[in-house]
């Protein structure tokens, strides 16, 4: 293991230091920013959910979620399922219906344009098998945790059986989704703060 | 370990006469002064980083409520600060092992950081980006400080991204991301290079031949195979050739390239044998495995000690394999294990005459 050449004078090193520092403090910033602005200034949708409890080892305890509009009917889509197969993703406008809660109005492999009292949600890239796979796509739009702290993800789990959990989202322009609350029987049971 | 080896053949040498003590006694000190010698305190320290840095992950995983998000997120930038510039600070010292520990615990530390934002913004299902961005920031930090061990962590990190993607994609071909597999081996043996750790070429290589295992995984095909067994084969000659020895950047790769191209031509090898089990192509195949282990012989047999073992065990087997196939379905099964106990004493020989033959053939060989 040799290392490190020495010759090199030491204000190098402190350039070095301050770079990969600032690089990566740059990256936090983004992600963190990015996210704070669609909470801020995004498109409000409720969503209607089912959550499960496993656990992951770094993130700490959260539930999974998983929605109605997960499931996305091909009758919905808009152009059809394209030919090929592969990497893809889709485009899905909801609409408040019964009880606020958003559904899926129309879907579409192309971006779909925006409309007054809709919300275009963007899902992350999934592999196609082309039209001639089932009446239903199922997606993820990234929304689907929900961390909660250490030891009550069971007491959420519990909370489901006896009310509705439901989770409100902000929508970005792009369509990137961001989870804002997460709501036992329409109250909030967290708080969120911005950041 | 090579200065265990190292001090006995000097005395040995010293015993008969070849060197004078003096001499033995200056070699093996200038070994031990060499900054690559093995050093139990370096390996501590290194261990000691990767534990903090597993520590700083897990308090980030739990305590969830105890601490302030904020407050965390402050915390870990901080200690990314504190860590990086206190490694420049060992460094102008010339604290090598101490800067190396700060490094690594300062790469994890960005991995507990984004899975902290992840927290904070309830993501999901971005893993593979983030095992891509924790990747080039190691590699970026590994070019910086010219750091081996920051190497090894990309190195490491790359084959988490590799396992991400699989994870991610369920083991299928998605466009074009599968590339950068290769990409990010090609990097790793960048950094291996620019900072001298040569032993973490091994990681690229692995991950490499790990990759072309998956490739065939996902496309069982026959093509495919012959194409491992003909491009490892083909590698292994090229990088194996006495002219292309004298180029530096083949010189300089060490062992390793022969050993893992011709590691893919067997691994092909084996992979046709599994294809093709019967008549004149089966035939063909074993006489060309047997052909390929004793070219490898040849060509690496007396420097490389793993070419060497690969090509040996490679052609024993082959010759097992020959017999059991060919012979066994005549046999009947006492008459088989007296076969093979005849069968295995005459492979042994033949090997034994092989070695014998490249020892004596070798001194004419050397350049």
């Amino acid at each position: 293991m040799s290392i490190f050449t020495r010759q090199n004078s030491g204000r190098r090193y402190v350039v070095a230091a301050i770079i990969v520092a600032a690089l990566q403090t740059a990256v936090l910033g983004y992600v963190i920013e990015s996210r704070a602005s669609i909470l801020r200034s995004g498109a409000d949708a409720l969503l209607k959910t089912a959550p499960v409890d496993p656990r992951d080892f770094l993130r700490g305890d959260y539930v999974v979620l998983n929605y109605d509009i997960s499931s996305v009917p091909v009758g919905s889509i808009v152009g059809g399922v394209p030919q090929d197969q592969g990497k893809k993703s889709l485009w899905v406008r909801l609409k408040p219906g019964e009880g606020g809660f958003s559904g899926i109005v129309e879907s579409s492999f192309e971006r779909l344009p925006e409309q007054p009292g809709t919300v275009v949600l963007h899902s992350r890239p999934f592999y196609s098998y082309g039209p001639n796979s089932a009446d239903h796509i199922r997606v993820e739009y990234g929304i689907e945790r929900y961390y909660v702290p250490e030891g009550q993800g069971t007491a959420l789990e519990k909370a489901r059986q006896g009310g509705d959990v439901s989770i409100a989202i902000r929508v970005g322009s792009d369509g990137t989704a961001q989870i804002r609350s997460l709501l036992v029987d329409g109250k909030p049971a967290y708080d969120e703060p911005l950041y | 370990m090579y200065r265990g080896r190292l001090e006995r053949d000097l005395s040995v040498w010293v015993e008969k006469g070849l060197l004078p003590e003096a001499t033995a006694g200056a070699l093996l000190s200038e070994y031990d002064a060499r900054p690559a010698s093995f050093s139990l305190g370096k390996v501590l320290m290194i261990l000691a980083a990767i534990l903090l840095g597993a520590a700083i992950l897990l308090v980030i995983a739990s305590n969830w409520e105890a601490i302030p998000r904020l407050v965390r997120l402050a915390v870990i930038l901080a200690a990314i600060w504190t860590v990086h510039l206190g490694a420049a600070a060992m460094l102008r010292r010339g604290a090598i092992a101490a800067a190396s520990g700060l490094l690594v615990i300062g790469t994890l530390s960005f991995g507990g950081a984004i899975s902290l934002v992840g927290q904070m913004y309830q993501l999901s299902g971005d893993e593979l980006t983030v095992m891509y961005l924790w990747f080039a920031i190691a590699a970026v930090s590994a070019v910086l400080f010219r750091s081996g061990v920051v190497a090894a962590v990309a190195g490491f990190l790359s084959w988490g991204s590799f396992a991400a993607y699989l994870n991610t994609y369920d083991t299928r071909w998605v466009g074009l991301e599968p590339w950068i597999v290769p990409l990010m081996a090609a990097v790793v043996i960048g950094l291996v290079r620019f900072t001298g750790a040569d032993r973490v070429r091994h990681l690229a290589y692995l991950l490499l031949v790990g990759w072309l295992a998956w490739l065939y995984a996902v496309n069982e095909n026959f093509w495919l195979a012959l194409g491992y067994a003909v491009g490892g084969m083909l590698a292994f000659v090229l990088v194996s050739l006495p002219l292309s020895r004298r180029s530096t950047l083949i010189r300089t790769a060490g062992s390793a390239p022969a050993f893992y191209t011709f590691l893919v031509a067997m691994i092909g090898l084996f992979l046709l044998h599994v294809e093709l089990e019967h008549g004149w192509q089966f035939i063909t195949l074993a006489l060309v495995t047997l052909g390929a282990a004793v070219l490898a012989i040849a060509l690496q047999g007396r420097d490389n000690g793993a070419v060497r073992y690969l090509a040996y065990t490679a052609f024993a087997v082959e010759m097992l394999y020959l017999a059991s196939v060919t012979v066994g379905s005549i046999l009947g099964t006492s008459s088989l294990f007296l076969f093979s106990g005849l069968f295995v004493a005459a492979v042994a020989w033949i090997v034994i005459r092989l070695e014998r033959r490249f020892a004596m053939r070798n001194p004419e060989a050397t350049r």
